[in-house]
């Protein structure tokens, strides 16, 4: 084995075209749509959230839903400084779909609800999805750095051993595929020794089981859209936006669609992320504040870096081109498009 | 360019006697005559340097404790030496160093530095509206230091009883004049979960934090953002790498539905907020550099307060 690091092609590029450090805590991506919350969270008490460290508030009135700047009691008063985000209206464009509500960061003028993301494994509709699927989880780090911390497989393997497996397998390969929109990265592992959670409480009796895991992330709202599938055992389809609350913060509410899963781990899996986001929080805060140190060191790669610095080089030329002035969506982007193919999803 | 300090609580200042405080790092004499006119003057006897302070106010001012030197509190010059004869007079030249100074809203403020004193005072926003408590403290963490914590974790400085501060905040600090003002969320303590299981923070603790100066306000707010505590605090570089602290803070009429343990005790007068002298300094070590950062850099910046509103195309940063 060699000492000296390898880098995938991506990770040289990167390096090459970037005359900058990977600075993943100024990526401030628009023209998308956030899932900002839960559908179902969302009444007629306002509720704020947070995208860029703007303020989004949320709330219903006579069944219509509003997302604005301001609280709804201070709308009137605080109109006349409303941002260009929404026309100076005070108003978000926002749509109800997959069980979350969506809101327009960007310019107005270019909304198009197509590109709201497709899950094909959720209601588009949201009836039906049960509660326990939904859990809110917090990241203290700027939003692309959690989802390349989702991206990287390897550190699984330290940080969250203990529940979902020593990554101890007979063969394991990864694919990464990408648009000027997306990274697809799919993982293909053979007898796998099964994760202990679905050992105690999934009902998996064997010792070995093979994976199949897709990852389908969109590059501007971190929207990442997950079909991971076990043989013996089942899919457990998920869905984890990382909405950036700011350079330090973000807010994922997952929906982890274990309906199919038998019980008690449908009910149970989907707080397994109260488990491993703490064993995240605790690489990611350090790490996070690192990111804003200027420094000529640049990141070394390993070749299991890859799909990372994919996405690492796809965020950077997104970046730039809406530096540019670029805010449209390539010839090779389409949202909207179904993905079932892509993730591999059964029937 | 010069600016108002609160340095003082104005009970703390009265009678005879003078109070020694320290802002930016210098010790200073604050004292009021008979009419209750506060005076601010250097902690230093022109004279053979002694502390000042300590020494009775007169009818012309403070006099010193070792000859009996007297300064006029307004303009610093002697105004009596005793024991000079009828015929000698205090030369002109001599006089301790004075500080404007001014009381607003159970504050003694001094202005320090060059330029005429600012007709707004940093504690003129501060008007109690419920049951007040007050205090003031040298707290072992640099003044620097201690803005910055107030931003990057402020359970380390402060806590509202009964109340979990989470180290969740809202985006970035926003630039409010001269000051970065930050939400984070809050919850409950003994309610539900813990704050790692809490979809939305049923509180917010908002931090209003100078980039100069030293007058930080911190809010305990409801859900729907209305206050349930208001604190003002005053802080300023005190000797060897400590922080003088001042402050007050009341409770709001409760007008939402809080926790009855937290009303109850409340209403037996149990204070709704405490502010730290001791600091651990294990858990400010701890603390990430996070939304300080920005602080850091509009000391730096010369330009005008950012505005609220950003057009589109200067928001997408890289």
């Amino acid at each position: 084995m060699s000492e000296v690091p390898m880098m995938d092609a991506a990770g040289r590029e990167a390096e090459a075209t970037s005359k900058r450090d990977w600075v993943p805590v100024n990526l401030d991506l628009r023209d998308t749509w956030f899932p900002v919350a839960y559908s179902a969270d969302i009444g007629e008490r306002a509720v704020r959230r947070i995208v860029h460290a703007q303020d989004v508030y949320l709330w219903r009135d006579g069944g219509r839903l509003y997302a604005a700047e301001f609280r709804p009691d201070r709308l009137e008063a605080m109109r006349a400084g409303a941002s260009a985000f929404t026309n100076g209206s005070g108003f978000y464009p926002a749509v109800e779909r997959y069980g979350y509500i969506w809101a327009w960061y960007g310019n107005p003028d270019n909304v198009h609800e197509e590109l709201i993301p497709n899950i094909p494994f959720l209601p588009p509709d949201g009836q039906g999805i049960p509660r326990y699927t939904q859990r809110a989880v917090r990241f203290d780090a700027a939003s692309p750095l959690s989802v390349e911390n989702l991206i990287d497989l390897t550190h699984a393997d330290f940080l969250h051993a203990n529940a979902i497996g020593d990554g101890q397998s007979e063969n394991d390969v990864v694919e990464v595929h990408s648009t000027s929109e997306t990274v697809t990265r799919i993982r293909n592992v053979t007898r796998k020794s099964v994760a202990p959670v679905m050992r105690w409480i999934g009902g998996v009796r064997a010792q070995y089981q093979d994976l199949r895991a897709v990852l389908h992330v969109h590059l501007r709202n971190n929207v990442c859209i997950s079909y991971p599938n076990f043989t013996p055992g089942y899919p457990i389809p998920n869905v984890q936006p990382f909405v950036p609350v700011g350079k330090h913060r973000s807010r994922v509410d997952q929906t982890n669609y274990t309906v199919h899963a038998p019980a008690p781990f449908r009910w149970l899996m989907p707080r397994i992320s109260y488990v491993i986001q703490p064993q995240d929080n605790s690489v990611l805060r350090p790490q996070n504040a690192r990111y804003f140190e200027s420094t000529e060191r640049r990141d070394l790669s390993s070749r299991f870096d890859g799909p990372g610095n994919r996405y690492r080089l796809l965020m950077m030329r997104l970046a730039e081109r809406q530096q540019r002035g670029d805010f449209g969506y390539g010839a090779d982007a389409d949202p909207s498009a179904d993905i079932s193919a892509v993730l591999g999803m059964r029937g | 360019m010069g600016r108002w300090w609160a340095v003082a609580l104005s009970e703390a200042v009265h009678g005879d006697k003078a109070l020694a405080v320290t802002c930016e790092g210098e010790q200073l004499a604050v004292f009021r005559d008979g009419k209750g006119a506060v005076f601010a003057l250097e902690d230093r006897c022109p004279h053979r340097r002694v502390p000042l302070s300590p020494g009775p106010v007169k009818p012309g001012g403070l006099q010193c404790p070792y000859h009996g030197w007297t300064f006029d509190g307004a303009t610093g010059l002697c105004n009596d030496i005793p024991n000079l004869r009828r015929d000698e007079r205090v030369p002109a030249r001599y006089a301790a160093r004075a500080f404007p100074a001014a009381e607003a809203n159970g504050f003694i403020h001094v202005w320090r530095g060059a330029g005429t004193p600012a007709a707004v005072l940093p504690g003129a926003w501060y008007r109690a509206a419920g049951r007040e408590q007050t205090g003031s403290a040298v707290a072992n963490i640099a003044f620097d230091q201690y803005l910055d914590v107030m931003l990057d974790g402020p359970e380390c400085l402060l806590s509202f009883p009964g109340v979990h501060i989470t180290d969740f905040f809202l985006g970035d600090p926003r630039r409010d004049g001269e000051h970065l003002v930050l939400d984070r969320g809050a919850v409950w303590k003994g309610k539900g979960n813990g704050p790692a299981f809490v979809r939305d923070h049923s509180l917010w603790v908002r931090t209003r934090v100078p980039v100069r100066g030293g007058d930080i306000r911190v809010e305990l707010l409801s859900a729907e953002e209305d206050p349930l505590v208001t604190i003002f605090i005053a802080a300023s570089e005190n000797r060897r790498g400590t922080t003088s602290l001042v402050w007050r803070g009341f409770l709001h009429a409760m007008a939402a539905p809080l926790p009855w343990r937290w009303r109850t005790a409340r209403a037996i007068g149990r204070a709704p907020f405490a502010i730290f002298p001791h600091i651990d300094g294990a858990a400010v070590a701890a603390l990430e550099v996070a939304p300080s950062r920005d602080r850091r850099l509009a000391k730096t910046d010369t330009r005008m307060p950012a505005e609220r509103v950003v057009p589109v195309q200067e928001r997408c940063a890289v």
